[in-house]
């Protein structure tokens, strides 16, 4: 077995620890941004979500072999939700339109704590198997000291 | 001392004399080492395996992998033969599936997770006290 394969399991935890940390950033960003009726696109800031895909590399052996083509997971994406925005009667408002009615960003914060919690929670998980993997490791090179 | 019966090839040393099979002490340890080796690599890759899966747990539309080794590892010990194969597999989700597709149960993964690194310690353990009765077999004290 080589060395790299011996860490191999530390990378995927790795990369699921920076895709939920990425999640993170961007409900952390949505909730910041939930009553921004300004943004550089025009018009209210949009909620962002991220896209999730998991990787496979079969560029090294494919499914099958030992140990082959495991990846982890990726962010692909930051997408932005398309849904209608909150629409409020604020005369006062400036961003207000000729009805009164001002557009709010799609940021509903149940949505987005949901998704917090959840993030942080496969956050844990993979800090978790990166332990159980170090445990493991020391294990092994106990192995040499016995 | 327990001895298992299956043989497995060992590299540059003949355990055949005059064509009488050598079942020396030695070798019953050479093979215990190799069997815990294999052991301790299914386990290490199946690690890896869980920390993908775990790794995707929000990925839409993944499906959990698992490593089959153990039911092939005694299937090939009745034939005599330890050199028996990891394999990763879509795993079987028994109907289960998440609304998003994906089939991986976090609480699940992380039991596994937990058996699988003690099954590793306990391999472990056991091959080290194997190296070291094979030391104090070396140094005779």
């Amino acid at each position: 077995m080589a060395f790299d394969d011996v860490l191999a399991a530390t990378n995927i935890s790795g990369t699921g620890m920076a895709a939920e940390r990425l999640r993170m950033e961007v409900v952390a960003n949505n909730i910041a941004n939930a009553f921004s009726t300004r943004s550089p696109n025009g018009g209210p800031f949009r909620r962002q979500d991220v896209v999730f895909a998991a990787v496979l590399n079969n560029k090294l052996g494919g499914l099958g072999r030992p140990g082959s083509g495991l990846g982890g997971v990726e962010v692909t994406d930051v997408v932005e939700d398309q849904s209608e925005f909150i629409r409020v009667h604020e005369p006062g408002h400036p961003d207000a339109d000729a009805d009164g009615m001002v557009s709010y960003p799609n940021v509903h914060l149940e949505v987005e704590m949901t998704n917090l919690i959840t993030a942080s929670r496969a956050y844990e998980a993979n800090v978790n198997a990166a332990k159980t993997q170090q445990r493991m490791m020391e294990q092994s090179l106990a192995l040499i000291r016995a | 001392m327990v001895r298992f019966t299956f043989s497995v090839p060992l590299s540059g040393s003949s355990r055949t004399t005059n064509g009488i099979t050598d079942t020396t002490v030695m070798v019953t340890h050479a093979a215990q080492t190799d069997l815990l080796k294999s052991l301790l690599d299914a386990a290490s890759l199946r690690h890896r395996v869980l920390a993908q899966n775990i790794a995707n747990v929000n990925t839409p539309g993944y499906h959990r992998l698992e490593v089959r080794f153990e039911d092939e590892l005694a299937r090939s010990l009745k034939t005599g033969n330890v050199r028996a194969l990891p394999q990763i597999a879509e795993a079987d989700s028994h109907g289960f599936e998440r609304v998003d597709g994906n089939t991986v149960d976090i609480d699940e993964e992380m039991g596994r997770l937990s058996k699988n690194a003690l099954l590793f310690n306990a391999y472990s353990q056991l091959l080290a006290s194997k190296i070291g009765q094979m030391r104090s077999a070396i140094v005779g004290r």
